[in-house]
């Protein structure tokens, strides 16, 4: 395959963005000439799939630092074993898949009701407090119903753009946090700066869900949103190591499930506080005579006929949703960035170009800055939040890469070896934006889906993108952002999302 | 797929990318006033003149003639006439998948006016890509595309059927 891809790109001279699909129809033609053997050789079961015996499996994962190196067997496995192979993740058996080919193999036949997974603790929570489940939990047509609801005000071009004043707004106090954070050090440099980029997520997600300010970026940072934010951070540990640990390890360590039941009654009871207070003062409002235009997520799902149990876990969901991914991708792109800064000036460059004379860009000015888009997707290519998604097809079996998949089996889909695979991106471990703009690499499409793909794919997509686009323009236009003169390198770990392993300190200089 | 095909899509594609790096559409280009499946009794009906005819050919490769208004997406027409094209519209117009994929005739590709980034990312992961593809959902009848005819992929949008090997 490699070598008909290299004599076409010599015959043709191939450049510029139509160079992919091209060399992807290659791609697929000899893919198929390649299945077409697929096909008449018998299709295989699960027994004769590769993959490490559960013992050595369980040491990796709690002897050897495996549940936060996820993200690193996932190269070792495919290393070892190919595209696909089988491991048991605790009590649950999982087909790994790891190659983008086949990871669209199961989002194409992921059906009308995606499930991600039918066992996890998160669910296991919901029940046990009689909870409703949110976007993430639900299934079937509960899910439908607000998948469909959400999105409209979610995803369509039009209705995200409407943010763009309340998100400036937050970005605004960002910055002058910022500003406040350095000065307090002799050299300007903000000491885990991952640390306010989670309050200014969780500023950001509440602006939209409530369309009310709740003093994440204040001075004096409000004592529940520290705690909010903590708890985000422990239940994301806890949820691998509670569904890792079979049940027998439960009887004997009942700590990390009971810790992971505090974290989420905390988050339970924030969201709650927040949502009855806006709804009160809608009321007051209406009491009063006052016409009231809501235009918030909140107010969208109390109208909807939707009982008050599935408001308070959708917005518990989707206020978590928001906080780990904005802040490690902001993160990771001034920790990039400022280790690049031939990149930082262009990109600073095509933000002053677009703007001209103001200093607060629009939606409609994000749309014109390709850079911009192209540095997020490498960010989103290296370090992607969600290193490893799953499904689960819970009605028939399905043939991925030559194997029958019985029904109901959890198919985990490997993201990050996809991203970081040197067959699919050249120096995969570097940043270089600049591969997303030439387009030059063939890539397959599936190859880097960081929001993934499909109805089921992150309902927060454009809101995240237009906030990170308007946070990123801002601090370019107001800081010179250098690596910490004491600093190293840093690594991602896994923590259910992808973060950084240690703290990301930067250097920023008032321009 | 030919090679002599996957040059035509070459040449499509850079069509595409002069006319999307020029313009640059901004993040909104919607119809007008999409409506809610839901509600959609409460819309008057227009006079039959000012509709304009939409010719589907589906998966199959049969003709399917509709009358459809001026401002409706062409995913829009489809759900409003209960057109059955299997998998079509998973996401609801949310742009967030690409079973709406649609392929049009050179001509017509031609007058559709710039794509969006967003649209183009969506397309990529489109099955059956052509150098005329679309996504319905970000199409919007006009006056001029009266007649128009509008193309499905002939692979099913999803991969049950098949050896699961595409």
């Amino acid at each position: 395959m490699s070598l008909g891809r290299k004599m076409l790109q010599q015959v043709l001279r191939v450049s510029g963005r139509s160079a992919g699909p091209l060399l992807r129809g290659v791609d697929r033609w000899v893919d198929s000439l390649g299945s077409r053997q697929v096909e008449d050789s018998r299709v295989k079961t699960l027994k004769e799939m590769p993959g490490p015996s559960v013992l050595g499996f369980v040491w990796d994962l709690f002897a050897k630092r495996g549940l936060s190196r996820l993200h690193q067997l996932q190269l070792e496995g495919r290393k070892k074993y190919g595209s696909m192979w089988k491991a048991s993740f605790g009590p649950i058996l999982t087909v790994h898949v790891a190659e983008p080919e086949l990871i669209e193999q199961v989002l194409r036949q992921e059906g009308q009701h995606p499930m991600r997974s039918d066992l996890s603790s998160w669910k296991d929570y919901r029940n046990f407090r009689g909870h409703g489940y949110g976007l993430l939990t639900a299934e079937g047509e509960e899910w439908q119903s607000v998948r469909s609801l959400l999105g409209k005000h979610m995803l369509r071009p039009k209705a995200v753009e409407a943010y763009d004043s309340t998100l400036n707004s937050v970005v605004t106090d960002l910055i002058t946090k910022l500003g406040h954070r350095r000065q307090q050090h002799p050299d300007g440099v903000i000491n885990d700066i991952a640390g306010e980029f989670y309050r200014f997520g969780l500023e950001g997600i509440s602006s939209v869900l409530f369309e009310s300010r709740i003093g994440c970026l204040d001075p004096i940072i409000p004592e529940e949103t520290e705690q909010f934010i903590q708890s985000i951070n422990t239940m994301f540990v806890m949820t691998l190591l509670t569904m890792a640990m079979p049940a027998w390890l439960h009887r004997l360590f009942p700590k990390p499930w009971q810790t992971f039941c505090q974290c989420w009654d905390y988050m339970f009871q924030f969201a709650k506080g927040h949502i009855d207070q806006r709804l009160k003062e809608e009321k007051e409002k209406l009491a009063s005579g006052e016409e009231v235009q809501g235009r918030y997520l909140t107010y969208f799902l109390s109208r909807a006929g939707m009982p008050m149990k599935s408001v308070y876990s959708n917005v518990t969901e989707l206020l978590l949703a928001g906080v780990d991914t904005i802040s490690s991708t902001l993160s990771w792109s001034l920790y990039e960035l400022s280790r690049h800064p031939e990149v930082q000036s262009s990109l600073r460059a095509e933000v002053l170009r677009v703007m001209g004379d103001r200093r607060v860009p629009t939606a409609s000015d994000v749309a014109s800055m390709p850079l911009m888009k192209a540095v997020v997707k490498e960010i989103h290519r290296l370090y992607p939040v969600i290193p490893g998604n799953a499904r689960v097809i819970t009605d028939r079996s399905i043939k991925v890469g030559g194997y029958l998949i019985p029904k109901n089996t959890l198919i985990t889909l490997c993201h990050y070896a996809t991203s970081r695979d040197p067959a699919q991106f050249s120096d995969p471990d570097s940043f270089v934006p600049q591969r997303w703009l030439n387009r030059d690499e063939g890539n397959h499409p599936y190859a880097s889906v960081p929001f993934g793909v499909g109805k089921r794919s992150c309902i927060g997509r454009r809101i995240a993108e237009l906030e990170l686009y308007l946070a990123l323009s801002r601090i370019l236009i107001h800081f010179d952002v250098k690596p910490d003169p004491e600093g190293g390198v840093v690594n991602p770990m896994t923590r259910t999302l992808l973060v950084p392993e240690r703290e990301i300190n930067l250097q920023f200089i008032q321009r | 797929m030919s090679l002599s095909a996957a040059a035509r899509r070459l040449a499509g594609w850079s069509v595409v990318l002069r006319s999307s790096s020029r313009t640059l559409p901004p993040l909104s280009r919607e119809c007008v006033q999409r409506r809610d499946i839901t509600s959609s009794s409460v819309v008057q009906p227009l006079r039959s003149e000012n509709k304009v005819t939409v010719n589907f050919i589906n998966r199959d490769g049969e003709k399917i003639t509709v009358k459809a208004s001026p401002g409706e997406s062409l995913l829009d027409v489809v759900v409003d006439q209960e057109l059955d094209f299997d998998g079509f519209g998973a996401c609801e117009g949310t742009l967030a998948c690409s079973t709406c994929h649609v392929i049009f005739k050179e001509e017509v590709y031609k007058q559709l006016g710039p794509i969006s980034d967003e649209e183009m990312d969506m397309l990529d992961l489109a099955y059956g890509l052509t150098d005329t593809s679309r996504l319905g959902c970000q199409i919007c009848l006009t006056k001029s595309l009266d007649g128009v005819t509008v193309r499905l992929p002939e692979a099913v949008a999803d991969i049950r059927q098949s050896d699961g090997s595409a």
